[in-house]
This record gives C-alpha cells, sequence and structure tokens, in this order.
C-alpha cells in the first residue's frame, strides 16, 4: 500500500520531494490520530482521506496559497517510470501535471486506483456528481489534445472547456 | 450526424451506463462514425491516463525498492479467537500505520517534522466515532437462530445450557460457575462468528455490568493475554481446542484470576443429550455439575450433584 500512497501524495501534489514529505506528515498523524479510525473502514480509503484532508489543511493555512511555488513540468516527469517497451508518454505526462491537483487526484483515484465515483468524493470531500464532472472535463479534453497532437503543449485552458455548464469545481 | 454528449459519452467508456443505455450508445456509434471515432478518442484518452498512472506506480516501487530496507513479511499466525480479532482491530491498525512510517523511514531523519494541526472540514467522512446505530450493526451480525430458539425459562436448567453449549462449541467447553467470586450465573446464548457458533455466558455480580465468557471453536493451547478496550478489560486464552474471552468492566488482577478459575473449572457436560426436555427444563431431575446450586440453576433440586463446589 504504501507505493499507493505515495503516488496519490506525489500526484497531489505534482512533484516527489514533497509528495515525500507530505505523506511523512499524514502518517505520523495518523499514526498519532489512530483512535480516529473507524474499524471496517477500508484502511487504503482512509490513508487517501487524510492525506487530502492533511495537504487541504496546510494549503488553507498558508498565507497566500496562490504564491506558492508550482512543480515544474520536469519535476513533473520525473515522478514516472516508463518501461523500456513502452515510450514516454510526454503529451499525458504533461496534460496531466497542468491540471489542479483536485482534478488530477480524481484521475488517479478512479482510474488509477479503480474507486467508484462515491468513494472518491468521500476522499476528495466533494460529490460524485463534481467527481463525474472531473472526470468528463479531463477526459474530453485529452481526447481532443490527442486527436490534435501536433498543436500546442496542454495548458489550464482544460478548465474553461464547459463555461456555460459552470460546474464551479476545479 | 446524432449528438451525444461528451457526459455521456465518457459515462460510455467509463462503464458507467446502464446497461440499456450502453445498448442503446452501441447503436448509435454503429450508425454514426463521427461518434465512433470521438468514442475512440476518448478511449484512447481514458487508456493513456491508466498507463501514465501505472507509469508513476512502477516508479514508486522502484523508488521504495531501491532505498529501503527489506520489510519483513508480517507472521502467518493461527486463526485465533474471533472476537479477540475485533477487540485488536484498533490495534492492528496502529501496527500498520507504525509499519508504514517504519517502512517509510528514511524521510523521517531527513527533515523537521512539522505535524499540521488536524483539519476540520466541513464534511467528516467516516471518521467520525461509530453512531449507535452502527454498534448495534455490529451486534446484530452475531445474532443467529439459535440465539432466541432457546426460551428465556430454559436459562434456570444450568443442564440443558451446558448440553446445548457443548453441542454447539464442543464437549470441552466451560460453563463455569462463578458464585464463589461474587458472580451469579444469570444465562447464555448462542451466537455466530463468520458462520461458526459462538457461546455468551453471562454472569452478574453485587455491582458493575455483566461479566462475560465467550467461548469459540479454536485449535492450540495459549496463555492467558490481557487487553483493555476502554473500560472493558479481557483476558483471552485457548484450552482443549476452545478459544476464550473473558470481558467486563473489571481490572486486570480479577480478570486473570478468574480466568485461571475458569481455565481449571471442568467441562461443562458430556453431549449426552438431556432425557425429556420437559423433565428438564423444570429443573427437577438436573444431572450437570451445577445441577446442585440453585444460584447456577435457579431450579430446586432435591438430589445434590456430586460434582458440585
Amino acid at each position: 500500500m504504501l507505493p499507493r500512497l505515495k503516488r496519490f501524495a506525489d500526484v497531489l501534489v505534482g512533484e516527489k520531494r514533497e509528495g515525500k514529505a507530505l505523506l511523512r506528515r499524514a502518517l505520523k498523524r495518523m499514526l498519532a490520530d489512530q483512535q480516529r479510525y473507524q474499524w471496517g473502514t477500508p484502511l487504503d480509503r482512509w490513508a487517501f482521506t487524510e492525506i487530502y484532508r492533511l495537504w487541504l489543511g496546510e494549503l488553507r493555512d498558508h498565507a497566500d496559497p496562490l504564491r506558492q511555488v508550482k512543480p515544474t513540468d520536469a519535476d513533473f516527469e520525473r515522478l514516472f517510470r516508463w518501461d523500456e517497451d513502452s515510450n514516454f508518454d510526454a503529451l499525458t505526462a504533461s496534460f496531466l501535471g497542468h491540471l489542479p491537483p483536485q482534478q488530477r487526484s480524481t484521475l488517479l483515484l478512479v482510474y488509477g486506483e479503480g474507486f467508484d465515483h462515491e468513494d472518491a468524493g468521500r476522499v476528495l470531500d466533494s460529490s460524485p456528481d463534481t467527481i463525474q464532472a472531473r472526470l468528463i472535463r479531463a477526459c474530453a479534453s485529452l481526447a481532443d489534445r490527442l486527436g490534435s497532437s501536433a498543436q500546442a503543449p496542454a495548458s489550464p485552458t482544460i478548465e474553461t472547456l464547459y463555461p456555460a455548464k459552470a460546474t464551479g469545481q476545479p | 450526424m446524432t449528438e451525444l454528449s461528451d457526459e455521456l459519452l465518457v459515462a460510455y467508456v467509463d462503464g458507467q451506463l446502464a446497461p440499456e443505455q450502453a445498448r442503446g450508445v452501441d447503436k448509435v456509434l454503429a450508425q454514426d462514425g463521427v461518434i465512433a471515432q470521438r468514442v475512440e478518442a476518448l478511449k484512447l484518452a481514458h487508456g493513456r491516463l491508466e498507463c501514465a498512472f501505472e507509469a508513476i506506480l512502477a516508479g514508486e516501487v522502484g523508488e521504495i525498492m531501491a532505498t529501503t530496507p527489506t520489510m519483513p513479511l508480517p507472521v502467518a499466525r493461527p486463526r485465533g479467537n474471533g472476537l479477540v480479532k475485533i477487540g485488536v482491530a484498533t490495534v492492528v491498525t496502529g501496527l500498520v500505520l507504525f509499519a508504514l512510517v517504519a517502512g517509510y523511514g528514511w524521510p523521517l531523519g531527513q527533515q523537521p517534522a512539522a505535524v499540521a494541526p488536524p483539519v476540520p472540514l466541513s464534511k467528516r467522512v467516516e471518521m467520525e466515532p461509530p453512531s449507535w446505530q452502527e454498534e448495534v450493526l455490529r451486534a446484530q451480525a452475531l445474532l443467529s437462530r439459535a440465539s432466541v430458539e432457546v426460551g428465556l425459562e430454559s436459562q434456570d436448567n444450568f443442564d440443558l445450557v451446558a448440553f446445548q453449549l457443548a453441542q454447539a462449541i464442543g464437549p470441552a467447553v466451560k460453563l463455569p460457575k462463578l458464585q464463589a467470586q461474587g458472580l451469579k450465573f444469570m444465562r447464555a446464548q448462542l451466537l455466530r462468528f463468520d458462520g461458526k457458533p459462538l457461546a455468551q455466558m453471562l454472569y452478574l455480580g453485587a455491582e458493575r455490568a455483566p461479566l462475560a465468557l465467550y467461548a469459540m471453536r479454536g485449535g492450540g493451547k495459549t496463555g492467558p493475554l490481557f487487553r483493555r478496550e476502554g473500560a472493558i478489560g479481557s483476558v483471552s486464552w485457548k484450552d482443549d481446542g476452545i478459544a476464550y474471552l473473558l470481558a467486563g468492566e473489571e481490572d486486570e488482577a480479577t480478570l486473570l484470576r478468574l480466568a485461571e478459575k475458569i481455565k481449571h473449572e471442568p467441562a461443562a457436560t458430556e453431549p449426552a443429550p438431556p432425557r425429556k426436555l420437559s423433565d428438564v427444563s423444570s429443573g427437577a431431575e438436573s444431572i450437570g455439575p451445577g445441577a446442585a446450586d440453585p444460584m447456577i440453576t435457579g431450579s430446586n433440586p432435591t438430589v445434590p450433584s456430586p460434582s458440585a463446589d
């Protein structure tokens, strides 16, 4: 389970070093507050939730969250290890790297971890509809980019694909 | 050209549609090349995302394997008393977390520990203390038909209770007499755990909550192990193929002393059927070890049992 938790922290933060530190703090807090664990709750769900809560809490506590240093493309690409048989998927990596953390985490929980929308929503403190909206926006945007991969690299304009629907979620 | 939204098509690709809806989309795809092309693009995106996350996981596994000493595999332990398993769930959780931190100890020494305060979220997800409904549901799961098939009046007959427990749990099961310790046998019932019968024997002292002795089939022989969960203390042990758990609001010394007393008790009874249910339930001719003890049986036997305390 440790690699899965580390992947979640890394994807949430967007780079390895800070992801490692986030996971370390989250594990220590879980160990200190283990009495809050409810028997019967899958341990991985609880751990993902705690990591996300910690990350969100620290973001909220930050004096100026908008001025936090964002990870670079190179930082994010270092998260991947591609097999020798498979080529590095720069387009998808760049696409993921430019998504907001909440949206990136949503994709990870559903497509990487296989969570259903309800479980992913519990972890990310969001409704299943929000999870669904994030998946639709991301998949549609990536499909567009894959269909025209010769165009410019990915950018955060993904969030404006459905301006009329205004789901209100990042 | 048919108009199908990306919402619908993504749900289709993700397998979120009902079978009937999916069949409807299939029909459209067979007739509309543009929509089919869009679905293929969405499938490709879905596949690329899955591969990307697998590639990240591969990186994490490789990094952790390369930088941490191999963690010892958990030792396979023989299956024990199910009640003990419930009781130590929290401890196990802590141990797992500790193992995670220990296995991931390399960043602990490198960076200052800056533990953030607990984060109040508007909606606490699954982390609240269990409600009474959740606790009751767990208790309900322990009930079986056998729990209620014996009427309360049958509890007056120690022999019938002992016979039923011996049949369900095994001939070696103990139905101890603890009146010398100030505990009166009140009643017993059969519960279930993991599909197996679980006996609950309840005793009441002059004060405090009832003391419960649980018994379940379980191999091996282990010494008494004390645990405390809140106000409830417990001692578990295995003897003669039976796993026991003694639980109550008592201190450690008292529970260990009671457990030792129970361990030296004779088996409840041989699994021979009582003569007639009507005779036995009346308590007129009790045949078991507690037959002569009105405190235990609630009956008024006329013939003292030689095996009574």
